[in-house]
């Protein structure tokens, strides 16, 4: 195993964990699993590929895409999450579920079943020498913004005031809501934030894997799988079991080509069977 | 069927036993099952009366595109009705059943294309191949409530899936593109019925429809025997279920593998019907759908599932091929679960005891 395949590792981990540090916050809030974040994520790419089809360039689209998906997670939370918050949570669950089909389909009725290639900035689309190796410069660009991402994630969610909120209301709803922190207004900020770090992964996603109707479903099982390995609701667990993944995964198809599609099921088996309760000790 | 445990047992001595197990539990059958014989009886009738009366649906449908949607939403509708089962009586909701009817269908495949056995111990070893394996998954899942078990389902049905498409595992899955199923020599039939028998929707029929009136009686005695309320009470509450002396891990077991049963039932059918299974009958496509079907249907009720599972296929036959089915089935899934809790049946039924209470309440009046 060499330097570039640890850092194809470390690029497939990073989109992993901008998707389920996402998802890990919405149901952190909501205790809602989002079935919807693959299609939101798909979303965030055919945006990137409609903004930059438009004449738009790639770093703009790295903000619009993202916005574009806030509008919808602003959407997702005004016109069901907070409707339905006396429901079960299943129930809810089982509606974004629904709402990924719809989204899924209405891509395809608009921009049509074909794949299409997003190419990456001029400054970026060359190769950069890693310790020696000569490695694509995007996806070096992808495992920065990733890390940067993380990094300010955390930071926020612990230094600032509405991230003394999200970690209030994640832990106790009703009790926060008694001490005075308007929930749903917290809710909003945190559906339309991983809405926005989905469309963000699709962005990075768009060049890196070119864009196509299935790539949402494909990546949502894994997903899944992250933040139930690194314990359900938990950041930093599906931060750290993302990166996790997406060495073993790179790991599996250096060692196991023809079983390596097989590593993420695996890895969710052997977890479960040892550590019932993920990376973060959160119980499934 | 007959495996259901009649009574839950535990081997811990700090638990408390049960109070009414003393003294008469083992000799009378009638309290250690919990039915009574005469509704036993009465469900039997209907049950039988149903099955007769569902024979003659092919004198009724003379059109065979829709005998194919009646034959096909039964055979999915046995699966639905099972994942329907879990998801009423123990509160568990599935996106992991494609495991049991994709495993059992590939069973059947490989069992008489590749060793050569005869349909019906091919069926059998399939079924019973479907069932172990929802004991070996249900093992390691079924502590979990909620998405845990919605998510940990829904990996290993795809897990399987991608097992089956390996390409170090295509002599005997063909990978992506299938397998046939071939039947040892030309004479051999499925009690009775030739392998272009099997293909025709109405000569397939009474197979089907037999299937799921017996799946459906038989789950409708689980529900009502002892076994089935124990499900419910942990189902309502597990801790104190738990609390009262029930071991509440078996029962869930159980359930998990009853209703893994009746999705390795519909995979045998479906490859008999279908005489050929690819890696589709384990995909997330399927996955998603039945469980749509079965909500929308309406899981409160036992035959609800079935109905969606029906409307389903007719829904698919219909939107399949301009590609919008995804776009309503979305739409569908959204509508039931907002607006109505008990799907469609249950909408039905709501509707009808509305009814009965509004004439009830006139002739009250006119009376009075």
């Amino acid at each position: 195993m060499n330097l570039a395949q640890v850092l194809n590792g470390l690029a497939l981990g990073a989109l992993l964990m901008i998707l389920s540090s996402g998802l890990a916050l919405i149901y952190g809030l909501r205790g809602v699993m989002n079935f919807s974040h693959g299609a939101l994520y798909m979303l965030g790419a055919y945006f990137a590929y409609e903004a930059t089809n438009q004449g738009l360039s790639f770093w703009l689209a790295l903000i619009v895409a993202p916005l574009g998906l806030a509008i919808v997670g602003a959407a997702l939370e005004l016109g069901f999450f907070r409707r339905l918050q006396r429901r079960s949570h299943i129930e809810v669950g089982l509606v974004t579920f629904g709402i990924a089909l719809v989204i899924n389909r209405v891509i395809v009725l608009i921009w049509g079943d074909d794949t299409h290639p997003v190419s990456a900035p001029k400054a970026v689309d060359g190769t950069t020498n890693v310790f020696g190796t000569d490695y694509p410069t995007y996806r070096l660009l992808i495992i920065v913004v990733a890390l940067a991402m993380a990094a300010a994630l955390v930071l926020w969610l612990r230094n600032s005031r509405v991230g003394l909120h999200i970690r209030a209301a994640s832990h106790d709803t009703e009790t926060s809501g008694i001490l005075g922190i308007n929930v749903d207004r917290v809710s909003l900020v945190v559906v339309c934030l991983g809405g926005a770090l989905a469309g963000l992964a699709g962005t990075l996603a768009a060049p890196y894997f070119a864009v196509s109707p299935g790539m949402g479903q494909s990546i949502l099982i894994t997903v899944l799988i992250v933040v139930v390995v690194g314990g359900i609701g938990s950041v930093g667990g599906a931060m750290a079991a993302a990166l996790l993944l997406g060495l073993v995964q790179i790991m599996g198809n250096v060692w196991l080509p023809s079983a390596a599609v097989l590593v993420p099921y695996a890895l969710l088996i052997v977890v479960l069977l040892w550590r019932p309760t993920g990376i973060a000790g959160k119980r499934v | 069927m007959s495996s259901v445990p009649t009574a839950v047992q535990t081997d811990d001595p700090t638990v408390v036993p049960k109070p009414d197990d003393g003294g008469r539990g083992m000799l009378d059958s009638r309290v250690s099952v919990g039915l009574q014989r005469r509704v036993v009886l009465r469900g039997l009738i209907v049950a039988a009366v149903v099955l007769v009366a569902g024979l003659f649906v092919p004198d009724l449908i003379t059109s065979s595109y829709y005998m194919g949607v009646a034959a096909d939403g039964v055979v999915l509708g046995i699966m639905a009705i099972g994942i329907g089962f879990l998801a009423n009586r123990s509160g568990l909701i599935s996106l992991g059943h494609t495991a049991f009817y994709g495993g059992s269908a590939y069973g059947l495949a490989i069992a008489t294309t590749h060793w050569g056995w005869s349909p019906t111990s091919a069926a059998l070893f399939a079924i019973v191949g479907g069932t172990l394996l929802a004991v070996a998954i249900g093992a390691l899942v079924i502590r979990s409530t909620g998405f845990g078990f919605l998510m940990l389902t829904l990996a290993f049905g795809q897990a399987l899936y991608a097992v089956s498409t390996l390409t170090s595992v295509r002599s005997v899955t063909g990978a992506f593109d299938g397998i046939s199923v071939t039947y040892p020599s030309d004479s051999t039939t499925f009690l009775g019925l030739s392998q272009a028998d099997l293909g025709q929707p109405d000569t397939f029929w009474p197979l089907a429809w037999i299937c799921l009136v017996v799946v459906a009686f038989a789950l409708w005695l689980v529900g009502r025997s002892r076994f089935g309320v124990t499900l419910e009470a942990i189902r309502e509450n597990e801790e104190r279920a738990r609390f009262s002396g029930y071991n509440t891990y078996l029962p869930r077991l159980g359930a998990f593998a009853i209703s893994g049963a009746c999705a390795s039932i519909a995979g045998v059918l479906f490859a008999l019907k279908a005489s050929y299974v690819s890696p589709d009958v384990l995909g997330f496509q399927l996955a998603g759908d039945s469980l749509i079907a079965t909500i929308v249907g309406g899981f409160t009720i036992l035959i609800g599932p079935a109905i969606g599972a029906v409307l389903y296929i007719y829904a698919q036959g219909k939107f399949g091929d301009t590609g919008n089915l995804e776009l309503y089935m979305g739409l569908a899934l959204i509508v039931a679960v907002i607006f109505l809790p008990g799907g469609v049946t249950g909408w039905v039924v709501e509707q009808l005891r509305r009814l009965r209470t509004l004439t009830a309440g006139r002739k009250e009046a006119r009376r009075s």
